[in-house]
Protein backbone atom coordinates (compact mmCIF):
# COMPACT_ATOMS: atom_id res chain seq x y z
CA UNK A 1 0.00 0.00 0.00
CA UNK A 2 0.84 3.61 -0.96
CA UNK A 3 0.92 6.14 2.13
CA UNK A 4 -0.84 8.74 1.13
CA UNK A 5 0.26 11.97 -0.12
CA UNK A 6 -2.14 14.62 -1.48
CA UNK A 7 -1.09 17.79 -0.26
CA UNK A 8 -4.62 19.02 -0.58
CA UNK A 9 -6.08 21.80 -0.22
CA UNK A 10 -7.30 21.75 3.15
CA UNK A 11 -4.34 20.67 4.78
CA UNK A 12 -2.47 18.00 6.93
CA UNK A 13 -1.81 16.84 10.08
CA UNK A 14 0.35 14.30 10.97
CA UNK A 15 0.91 13.10 14.35
CA UNK A 16 3.56 10.69 15.81
CA UNK A 17 2.43 8.35 18.84
CA UNK A 18 4.91 7.32 20.61
CA UNK A 19 3.99 7.35 24.38
CA UNK A 20 1.83 3.68 25.54
CA UNK A 21 -0.07 5.77 28.83
CA UNK A 22 -3.72 5.72 28.68
CA UNK A 23 -3.77 9.51 29.03
CA UNK A 24 -1.78 10.34 25.94
CA UNK A 25 -4.80 8.27 23.96
CA UNK A 26 -7.36 10.74 24.62
CA UNK A 27 -5.31 13.72 22.61
CA UNK A 28 -4.58 11.10 19.73
CA UNK A 29 -7.80 10.38 19.90
CA UNK A 30 -9.09 13.99 19.87
CA UNK A 31 -6.94 15.65 17.51
CA UNK A 32 -7.09 13.07 14.93
CA UNK A 33 -10.95 12.73 14.66
CA UNK A 34 -11.05 16.85 15.00
CA UNK A 35 -8.29 17.19 11.48
CA UNK A 36 -10.20 14.44 9.76
CA UNK A 37 -13.68 16.54 10.42
CA UNK A 38 -12.35 19.45 9.13
CA UNK A 39 -11.28 17.57 6.02
CA UNK A 40 -7.62 17.71 6.85
CA UNK A 41 -5.58 14.56 5.48
CA UNK A 42 -4.61 12.94 8.77
CA UNK A 43 -1.77 10.59 9.04
CA UNK A 44 -0.99 8.81 12.23
CA UNK A 45 2.30 6.84 12.71
CA UNK A 46 2.45 4.41 15.50
CA UNK A 47 5.93 3.58 17.18
CA UNK A 48 7.62 3.12 20.43
CA UNK A 49 5.53 1.99 23.72
CA UNK A 50 2.30 3.40 21.62
CA UNK A 51 2.08 0.20 19.44
CA UNK A 52 1.10 -1.89 22.30
CA UNK A 53 -2.72 -0.08 21.66
CA UNK A 54 -2.83 -1.09 18.78
CA UNK A 55 -2.24 -4.98 18.70
CA UNK A 56 -5.08 -7.37 18.28
CA UNK A 57 -4.18 -9.19 21.91
CA UNK A 58 -5.13 -6.06 23.60
CA UNK A 59 -2.68 -4.59 26.95
CA UNK A 60 -3.57 -2.59 29.07
CA UNK A 61 -2.99 0.45 28.70
CA UNK A 62 -1.12 2.12 31.66
CA UNK A 63 -2.39 5.46 33.26
CA UNK A 64 1.21 7.18 34.62
CA UNK A 65 2.18 6.79 37.76
CA UNK A 66 1.36 10.29 39.40
CA UNK A 67 -2.45 10.62 38.13
CA UNK A 68 -3.19 6.92 38.65
CA UNK A 69 -5.06 8.10 41.97
CA UNK A 70 -7.17 10.55 39.50
CA UNK A 71 -7.97 7.91 36.91
CA UNK A 72 -11.31 6.52 37.96
CA UNK A 73 -12.83 10.24 38.57
CA UNK A 74 -11.40 10.83 34.88
CA UNK A 75 -13.14 7.72 33.27
CA UNK A 76 -16.15 8.90 35.34
CA UNK A 77 -16.03 12.58 33.84
CA UNK A 78 -15.04 11.59 30.64
CA UNK A 79 -18.39 8.99 30.29
CA UNK A 80 -20.65 11.63 31.92
CA UNK A 81 -19.49 13.59 29.26
CA UNK A 82 -20.33 11.21 26.42
CA UNK A 83 -16.55 11.78 25.24
CA UNK A 84 -16.05 8.75 22.93
CA UNK A 85 -12.99 6.09 23.92
CA UNK A 86 -9.66 6.99 21.86
CA UNK A 87 -10.20 4.04 19.81
CA UNK A 88 -13.61 5.19 19.38
CA UNK A 89 -12.70 8.27 17.98
CA UNK A 90 -9.76 6.90 15.62
CA UNK A 91 -12.50 5.03 14.52
CA UNK A 92 -14.72 8.07 13.49
CA UNK A 93 -11.63 9.55 11.78
CA UNK A 94 -10.92 6.70 9.77
CA UNK A 95 -14.11 6.80 8.63
CA UNK A 96 -13.15 10.14 7.61
CA UNK A 97 -10.03 9.30 5.71
CA UNK A 98 -7.60 8.92 8.35
CA UNK A 99 -4.03 6.57 8.34
CA UNK A 100 -2.52 4.75 10.89
CA UNK A 101 0.73 3.01 9.78
CA UNK A 102 2.94 1.45 12.22
CA UNK A 103 6.79 2.31 12.34
CA UNK A 104 8.52 -1.20 10.95
CA UNK A 105 11.32 -1.24 13.17
CA UNK A 106 9.76 -0.69 16.53
CA UNK A 107 7.38 -3.57 15.59
CA UNK A 108 10.41 -5.84 14.60
CA UNK A 109 12.17 -4.85 18.23
CA UNK A 110 8.93 -5.99 19.79
CA UNK A 111 8.32 -8.68 17.55
CA UNK A 112 5.63 -7.79 16.31
CA UNK A 113 4.85 -8.92 12.55
CA UNK A 114 1.62 -7.18 10.52
CA UNK A 115 -0.87 -9.95 11.48
CA UNK A 116 -0.40 -8.77 15.12
CA UNK A 117 -1.57 -5.70 14.79
CA UNK A 118 -5.38 -4.72 14.82
CA UNK A 119 -7.68 -3.39 12.25
CA UNK A 120 -6.93 0.06 12.98
CA UNK A 121 -3.60 -0.31 11.35
CA UNK A 122 -3.84 0.24 7.53
CA UNK A 123 -0.40 -0.74 7.35
CA UNK A 124 3.55 -0.69 8.66
CA UNK A 125 5.91 1.45 6.83
CA UNK A 126 9.28 3.11 7.52
CA UNK A 127 10.08 6.00 8.57
CA UNK A 128 11.08 7.42 5.46
CA UNK A 129 7.65 7.10 4.08
CA UNK A 130 6.09 8.57 7.09
CA UNK A 131 8.31 11.52 6.50
CA UNK A 132 7.12 11.83 2.98
CA UNK A 133 3.75 11.67 3.59
CA UNK A 134 3.59 14.51 6.58
CA UNK A 135 5.91 16.76 3.99
CA UNK A 136 4.65 20.04 4.10
CA UNK A 137 1.94 20.17 6.68
CA UNK A 138 1.73 19.91 10.30
CA UNK A 139 3.28 17.01 12.55
CA UNK A 140 2.59 16.85 16.79
CA UNK A 141 4.82 14.18 18.68
CA UNK A 142 2.66 12.77 21.30
CA UNK B 1 -27.04 15.93 -8.67
CA UNK B 2 -27.54 17.76 -11.87
CA UNK B 3 -30.99 19.05 -11.05
CA UNK B 4 -31.67 17.73 -7.70
CA UNK B 5 -33.60 20.19 -5.48
CA UNK B 6 -31.64 21.33 -2.20
CA UNK B 7 -32.27 19.41 1.19
CA UNK B 8 -32.19 20.82 4.59
CA UNK B 9 -30.67 18.07 6.93
CA UNK B 10 -31.01 18.53 10.50
CA UNK B 11 -27.74 17.24 12.71
CA UNK B 12 -28.49 16.73 16.28
CA UNK B 13 -25.25 16.69 18.44
CA UNK B 14 -26.65 17.78 21.81
CA UNK B 15 -25.29 16.20 24.75
CA UNK B 16 -21.97 15.16 22.42
CA UNK B 17 -18.46 16.48 23.38
CA UNK B 18 -16.02 17.98 21.30
CA UNK B 19 -14.99 16.81 18.43
CA UNK B 20 -18.54 14.87 18.06
CA UNK B 21 -20.55 17.79 16.91
CA UNK B 22 -17.95 18.59 13.97
CA UNK B 23 -17.86 14.98 13.10
CA UNK B 24 -21.53 14.74 12.95
CA UNK B 25 -21.55 17.59 10.40
CA UNK B 26 -18.86 16.66 8.98
CA UNK B 27 -21.22 13.00 8.44
CA UNK B 28 -23.22 15.52 6.82
CA UNK B 29 -21.19 17.02 4.60
CA UNK B 30 -20.32 13.82 3.24
CA UNK B 31 -23.85 13.39 2.31
CA UNK B 32 -24.76 16.85 1.26
CA UNK B 33 -24.24 18.29 -2.34
CA UNK B 34 -23.77 22.31 -3.33
CA UNK B 35 -26.94 24.49 -2.05
CA UNK B 36 -28.07 22.00 0.69
CA UNK B 37 -28.40 23.38 4.49
CA UNK B 38 -27.44 21.72 7.26
CA UNK B 39 -28.56 22.50 10.71
CA UNK B 40 -27.12 21.73 13.86
CA UNK B 41 -28.13 21.31 17.38
CA UNK B 42 -25.49 21.49 19.92
CA UNK B 43 -24.41 22.06 23.33
CA UNK B 44 -20.75 21.32 23.80
CA UNK B 45 -19.44 24.57 24.92
CA UNK B 46 -16.48 24.94 22.31
CA UNK B 47 -19.28 24.69 18.99
CA UNK B 48 -19.43 27.95 18.00
CA UNK B 49 -15.64 28.40 17.21
CA UNK B 50 -15.37 24.58 15.45
CA UNK B 51 -18.32 25.20 13.70
CA UNK B 52 -16.63 29.00 12.40
CA UNK B 53 -13.41 26.85 11.92
CA UNK B 54 -14.98 24.05 10.07
CA UNK B 55 -16.69 26.49 7.77
CA UNK B 56 -13.77 28.67 7.21
CA UNK B 57 -11.18 25.34 6.55
CA UNK B 58 -13.88 23.75 3.92
CA UNK B 59 -15.20 26.59 2.44
CA UNK B 60 -18.62 26.42 3.22
CA UNK B 61 -21.37 29.70 4.76
CA UNK B 62 -22.83 30.29 8.13
CA UNK B 63 -26.05 31.31 7.77
CA UNK B 64 -27.08 31.77 11.25
CA UNK B 65 -25.77 31.14 14.70
CA UNK B 66 -27.73 31.65 17.67
CA UNK B 67 -28.40 30.83 21.33
CA UNK B 68 -31.36 29.47 21.99
CA UNK B 69 -32.88 27.80 26.09
CA UNK B 70 -29.80 24.97 26.19
CA UNK B 71 -29.09 24.75 22.42
CA UNK B 72 -26.84 26.45 19.94
CA UNK B 73 -28.50 26.49 16.52
CA UNK B 74 -26.03 26.73 13.49
CA UNK B 75 -27.18 26.53 9.54
CA UNK B 76 -24.52 26.11 7.33
CA UNK B 77 -24.81 26.66 3.68
CA UNK B 78 -23.40 24.24 1.62
CA UNK B 79 -21.19 26.00 -0.89
CA UNK B 80 -18.32 23.83 -1.72
CA UNK B 81 -17.80 20.05 -2.06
Amino acid sequence: MQVQSNGGTTGKMSIIMFSGTADKFIPLGVVSQAAAAMGMQVNIFVTGFALLGFTKKPHDLPFPAEFANMAPALAKGMQANRVGAWDTMLVQAKELGAKVYACSMMASVMGLVKADFNDLVDDVVGAAAFLQASENGQTLFI
Amino acid sequence: MDGATADRTLVDSRGSSCPGPITDLAMAYRRAKVGDVIELWATDLGVKADVRAWAAKTGNEIVSMEDRENVIVTVLRIVKR
